[in-house]
């Protein structure tokens, strides 16, 4: 599709590989990184050493995570302008009103809930890819900053 | 007030006797000087032995003493207040046996001293109610978790199925893929009793917010939705507007979801289908509605278990698409929750009529 990397944010490995399917199947052939817990990823976005890591062109964030949970994880990125624009979709078993506010609150571009059905979770994640990767406009890459 | 105050002491005086609170009226040495006859009834004395007696014999032994100092304090500044704030009080009967009690003082002047008179209420039952509340808050809330958190391994039943379907189809043959195939489709059945459940324990920890909505206008918003995702079928919608009802607009979507999508979904063999949604008398209720169809109909011996969860009366190979059996359960207890409730009318072939009432007697 193009060479932006993908971050997928997920603790249960199954989970892990039936996403890292679903993106093979639909033919998204971009990088996937996988990280494990909240804590994680936050060390990967915000590098102590000030070294400029390449923005992942999307996060696809599961909101129950050991350590830093996805809220949490949402919320200190919307509060950094360095990843304040990346997009995130918060991809979930959960379908509670509140888990849905809190993460449109905390600044969520999209909140899609993992089918049961693989076929209907493996079209989502395609779909998803395909829209965020392909069809939408990314921020301009000198970031917000640029005049 | 003319009229009030015309009452005599002697009516005041059988007021009280005959009121829901047991009144005991101690003077300033701690005797108690009247009773009434819950009060009797509630410590299962007759008056003449209590009358005379420091009040302390109505009190449990362990916390006598304490009672004498603190019957001191209170007389000292009487004033109208509840007994105890913040403690949990209790009486003794005449058999000893103890209950929790709410009480409250107040003093009164008169030509004998000072007096003071206690209101008693045993608040047993209330007490009870508050611990069954929550208990069965935790049991919904551990349902909404169980339900929740079964999700994520029966993706990966359901997941790793079908990837044995795509990449091992040959290896595993017909019957063996046949089987795999019957491993996701029971996990999608699953997948939709877990969702029941979920939504199960959410609707009975959900408050209530009432609205005026008009039931007909959801209706035809809803019809049109279903008759949309299958532009292809002709049934016709009649449907009575407005009605208009307080209920939670959300839940009350949901019934007419269920009941509307099973009329489509039980007349899909008739070329004529009709779909009606109108209004019968409501007797008790606010409002009482029904959505009727020509379609298939049930036996109506088996009317009582319509609205039980996980209940079809229908072999799925009839009606291959219809769901896990949990929306008419849904229906009642969201009709329940709105003290309302449900029953249904039909004959095997002579279509279904869905009755549903809101807002029975005593219901706000």
């Amino acid at each position: 599709m193009n060479d932006k990397t993908i971050l997928l944010v997920e603790d249960n490995p199954d989970d892990e590989a039936l996403t890292l399917r679903a993106f093979r199947k639909g033919n998204i052939r971009n990088e996937v990184v996988v990280m494990r817990d909240g804590a994680e990823v936050l060390a990967y976005l915000f590098d102590g050493n000030g070294n400029a890591r390449p923005s992942p062109a999307l996060i696809l964030l599961d909101l129950n995570l050991p350590k830093v949970g996805g809220l949490e994880v949402l919320r200190r990125m919307r509060a950094d302008e360095r990843t304040q624009m990346i997009p995130v979709v918060v991809l979930t078993s959960s379908k509670l009103e509140e888990d849905i506010l809190d993460s449109y609150r905390n600044g969520a571009n999209a909140y899609v809930r993992k089918p049961v059905k693989f076929s209907d979770f493996a079209e989502a994640v395609r779909v998803v890819g395909v829209f965020w990767l392909l069809l939408n406009e990314p921020v301009p890459s000198h970031g917000p900053k640029s005049d | 007030m003319t009229q009030l105050a015309a009452l005599s002491e002697g009516t005041f005086a059988a007021i009280l006797e005959a009121g829901p609170d047991a009144m005991v009226c101690i003077a300033a040495d701690g005797r108690i000087v009247l009773v009434n006859a819950e009060a009797e009834r509630l410590f299962g004395y007759q008056r003449a032995e209590l009358v005379g007696q420091p009040v302390e014999i109505l009190v449990p032994e362990a916390v006598r003493a304490a009672h004498s100092v603190h019957r001191a304090g209170y007389l000292a500044s009487p004033r109208r207040r509840p007994m105890g704030a913040g403690l949990s009080l209790s009486g003794r009967r005449r058999d000893a046996s103890i209950f929790p009690a709410e009480i409250s003082l107040s003093a009164i002047d008169t030509d004998e001293g000072v007096l003071v008179a206690a209101a008693i209420r045993d608040v047993t039952a209330q007490l009870r109610l508050k611990d069954l509340e929550r208990s069965s808050q935790g049991l919904e809330s551990f349902v909404y978790s169980v339900s929740h958190d079964l999700r994520a391994p029966l993706r990966a039943i359901s997941g790793y199925s079908e990837v044995l379907l795509e990449d091992f189809g040959e290896v595993l043959g017909e019957e063996g893929r046949g089987h795999a195939e019957r491993i996701v489709a029971v996990s999608e059945q699953m997948g939709h009793l877990l969702d029941y459940l979920l939504q199960y324990s959410r609707v009975s920890q959900a408050e209530l917010h009432l609205q005026t909505v008009d039931l007909g206008e959801e209706a035809a918003q809803i019809a049109a939705e279903i008759q949309g995702r299958e532009p292809g079928r002709r049934v016709r919608f009649a449907i009575e507007k407005p009605v208009k009802a307080l209920a939670d607009r959300r839940l009350i979507r949901t019934v007419l979801e269920n009941l509307l999508g099973n009329a489509w979904h039980f007349t899909s063999g008739r070329d004529d289908a009709s779909i009606e949604f109108g209004t019968a008398p409501s007797g008790d209720a606010a409002v009482c509605c029904y959505v009727r169809d020509n379609g298939a109909g049930f036996d109506p011996a088996y009317a009582d278990k319509l609205f039980l969860p996980f209940q079809r009366l229908h072999a799925a190979r009839d009606f291959p698409r219809t769901g896990a059996g949990t929306g008419l359960a849904s229906v009642r207890q969201i009709a329940e929750l709105h003290g309302g409730r449900v029953w249904a009318e039909s004959a095997i072939g002579a279509g279904a009529t869905f009755y549903f009432t809101l807002g029975g007697k005593g219901h706000a």
